[in-house]
């Protein structure tokens, strides 16, 4: 259905939008390098092709006049996620071009600030990708080139934000959100666990689902875990006891 | 849609004072050279090492060299630095302070520099508060939950992103190592006590009113910079003036300036403590002794204090004088009230102070007169205003210095209180602030104000229009067409009025 096929793609774009901030901080400091500014180039396209594919979907939903009202609540609600997630976007493309042209990294004295973060950030741009391992083939000039590429970008991002407050006629402090205070605790990942591994091309469990059915499924893992020991410790025993028999 | 900072955004939004921002980030630049820069040491944790702290004595050192200052100019200097974010404290990091010791500290990635250009969101905020609730299990500090209760509330409408968002970046956090994602967790967190700063602690990036010049940009060169010596003679001697003027009036209200000197018993924004405020009420019993200080200090901070006037119309009430300041302040009612009242108002003041025959006649020469009344068959706003400052010289010049020789007044300073210092531990002061209620509502003020007013209109003393009736028997008629009495107060009319006052 149409709604779900949106929520899919919103979380793709929230999650890109997560990673690219994650990456803009990292900008000017020791773990600046040329692929970072790579990384930055892919996940803002990335980023641009999920906002275009999502205002187009948005847009002809809203225009439908023959949606019912709930419908359409559910839709505005979605169409705030959207441009928060656009204006975010934005203000974070405007500062790495800001950051970018101040840290330029191609110059004889490269004066990075030292905050102490040293390593990659290659794993957060693979989890904005949805893939498992960058490759990276940029140029060497790419923290020049690109940041004229960023000029454009942020002038098409501007321009279609405008041009969506203009089409759609959406009150966004109208919209009454889903979510209680507090509900970023409920479906909680277990602490301590780092997601390094598969990310699957297909998006995380919707926003429904609980932080109980996280913490059954370990309980449960840790059972079958347990009861498969026990029946290998059993079928040993018996193994060893009809080979003595015999 | 949001309101947003487009290209064409004509608002004021600079402010002078943060000119110093761009010359602070060149200065961090030369700090990370790594042969001319601080030294920077490794922190060690529990099972990690971080490189790139740097002790507080090393930077203070490093400015006191580069810039060729003292210890202590440089500990101010690399202090505000703090302050302003660029270098944040890994030990006590809710105190913005640089300890000239061992004490680490690291510098902010440049997203988290103070910029005048992107103003800090509230939504931005409520990411971080709601990924700190996560990373804490719902177990925020108090300010930080006051803070995610009010935005939940006002941000109602984005909150849906808010949670998608915390989370998602959350989960992009903890996609790298475990030094960089302390490290980041440090930057964040440093980041937001400098813009959202806990209570009892003051942001350095705390301004007033955005002005409208960006002061980075080129000046404006040509139009008004003229020096010193192009100035007229005439223009400079009325510079000395306004200066001389300036310098007086600062040594005397220094010490009455809550920002420059004490305030007693406490600044109730300080400590959260509304002594102050309860003791300083308009019409208060017993002033306190600065008030009363202030009263010796001109005719006009007497009259504009409620509590001042007071005291004062008591004192014309045994001198049988009081028609004057009720003048005034009837003129004072009629140049500041309604439009609709103006002329019932004007009506009323003139049968009761200027008519022929008035129960409460005032003493005005005769020139004023004529002006006034002619004035009176067109009444505006301002028609009373020659008789007005008359009768304000007169009240200045006469009545205000023997009122400050007056018992009344000398009664008044003796009553007066001094109330003791307040001296609040941090607990106390943490204390008063959950204790902090909203004053009282101005309408509840005005309200009281109006009652008290009626009731003074209703209480014209008796004894003071018997008096006058009595003395009227006896002196001329009102000087209304004859020729201006000779008296005192006509000259001292004159003189005040070719003396600039």
């Amino acid at each position: 259905m149409g709604k779900d096929e949106c929520k899919t793609m919103l979380d793709a774009l929230n999650k890109v939008t997560a990673c690219y901030r994650h990456l803009v901080i990292a900008l000017g400091s020791t773990s600046d390098s040329q692929n970072l500014r790579e990384e930055l180039k892919r996940t803002r396209k990335k980023a641009q092709e999920l906002a275009v594919a999502n205002r187009t979907k948005l847009t002809s939903l809203l225009k439908d006049k023959s949606i019912s009202k709930d419908d359409r609540a559910e839709y505005e609600r979605l169409w705030v996620l959207f441009s928060s997630s656009m204006e975010l976007l934005e203000v974070d493309m405007k500062r790495s071009l800001e950051i970018g042209q101040d840290f330029p990294l191609k110059v004889p004295t490269r004066h990075l600030i030292q905050t102490g973060m040293t390593g990659s950030t290659t794993t957060v741009a693979a989890r904005a990708m949805s893939v498992q391992n960058m490759k990276y083939e940029a140029d060497s000039n790419i923290d020049t080139a690109d940041l004229r590429d960023l000029q454009c970008e942020i002038s098409q991002v501007s321009q279609m934000m405008e041009e969506m407050e203009m089409k759609v006629q959406v009150a966004p402090w109208a919209v009454e959100a889903k979510q209680e205070a507090g509900a970023e605790l409920k479906s909680n990942m277990s602490v301590g666990n780092s997601s390094v591994g598969v990310i699957s091309i297909c998006e995380e469990e919707p926003k429904e689902e609980d932080g109980g059915g996280n913490r059954d499924a370990g309980f449960a893992s840790i059972c079958a875990v347990l009861v498969f020991f026990v029946i290998v410790t059993v079928a040993v025993v018996l193994g060893y006891l009809v080979i003595n028999m015999s | 849609m949001t309101i947003r900072n487009t290209l064409r955004d004509h608002g004021q939004r600079y402010r002078p004072r943060m000119a110093c921002l761009k010359k602070a980030e060149k200065l961090l630049l030369e700090m990370q050279d790594p042969k001319t820069g601080v030294k920077s040491q490794p922190q060690r944790l529990v099972i990690t090492t971080i490189p790139h702290a740097i002790t507080g004595e090393d930077i203070i050192a490093w400015l006191a060299d580069r810039f060729q200052v003292d210890t202590q100019e440089a500990r101010n200097f690399v202090s505000m630095l703090v302050a302003l974010g660029y270098i944040y404290p890994l030990q006590d990091h809710r105190r913005l302070v640089i300890k000239p010791d061992a004490s680490l500290y690291r510098f902010q990635t440049p997203y988290f520099w103070p910029t005048q250009q992107w103003p800090v969101e509230d939504t931005d905020y409520a990411i971080y508060l709601a990924k700190r609730n996560i990373r804490k299990r719902g177990i925020l500090e108090l300010h930080e939950q006051e803070h995610y209760n009010r935005l939940h509330k006002w941000m109602n409408h984005k909150w849906d992103f808010v949670v998608m968002q915390a989370k998602e970046q959350y989960r992009a956090a903890k996609e790298r190592k475990k030094p960089d994602r302390v490290v980041f967790e440090c930057q964040e967190r440093a980041y937001w006590v400098v813009h959202r700063p806990p209570p009892g602690t003051v942001s350095a990036m705390d301004y007033g009113l955005d002005r409208l010049t960006d002061p980075n940009a080129d000046e404006v060169t040509g139009l008004l910079c003229c020096s010193f010596k192009h100035y007229t003679p005439l223009t400079r001697s009325l510079c000395f003036l306004c200066s001389r003027r300036l310098v007086k009036y600062c040594s005397t209200y220094k010490s009455h300036d809550p920002f420059l000197s004490n305030c007693l018993p406490s600044n109730p924004w300080l400590t959260d403590d509304a002594t102050y405020w309860s003791l300083n009420m308009p019409s208060v019993e017993i002033p306190t002794k600065m008030r009363v200080e202030r009263w010796t200090f001109s005719f006009a901070e007497l009259l504009s204090d409620p509590r001042g006037r007071d005291d004062f119309r008591l004192f014309l009430k045994k001198e049988f004088s009081g028609e004057n300041l009720a003048f005034w302040e009837g003129c004072e009612d009629l140049k500041w009230g309604e439009a609709a009242t103006m002329r019932e108002k004007a009506e009323h003041i003139y049968k009761t102070f200027l008519a022929r025959g008035a129960p409460r006649w005032i003493n005005i020469d005769g020139k004023t007169m004529e002006v006034t009344v002619k004035g009176l068959k067109h009444p505006h706003r301002y028609v009373l205003d020659p008789a007005q400052t008359h009768i304000y010289m007169l009240m200045k010049k006469d009545s205000y210095g023997r009122y400050q020789k007056s018992p009344v007044f000398k009664d008044t300073v003796k009553k007066a209180i001094c109330p003791e210092e307040h001296r609040y531990s941090d607990a106390q002061l943490q204390q008063n602030a959950k204790k902090r209620r909203p004053s009282l509502s101005p309408i509840i003020l005005r309200q009281m104000e109006q009652e008290q007013r009626a009731k003074m209109a209703a209480n014209v003393d008796i004894t003071q229009v018997m008096s006058k009736l009595s003395k009227q028997g006896k002196e001329a008629p009102p000087p209304f067409l004859a020729p201006p009495l000779r008296n005192k107060h006509k000259r001292v009319m004159f003189r005040d009025f070719y003396r600039r006052i």
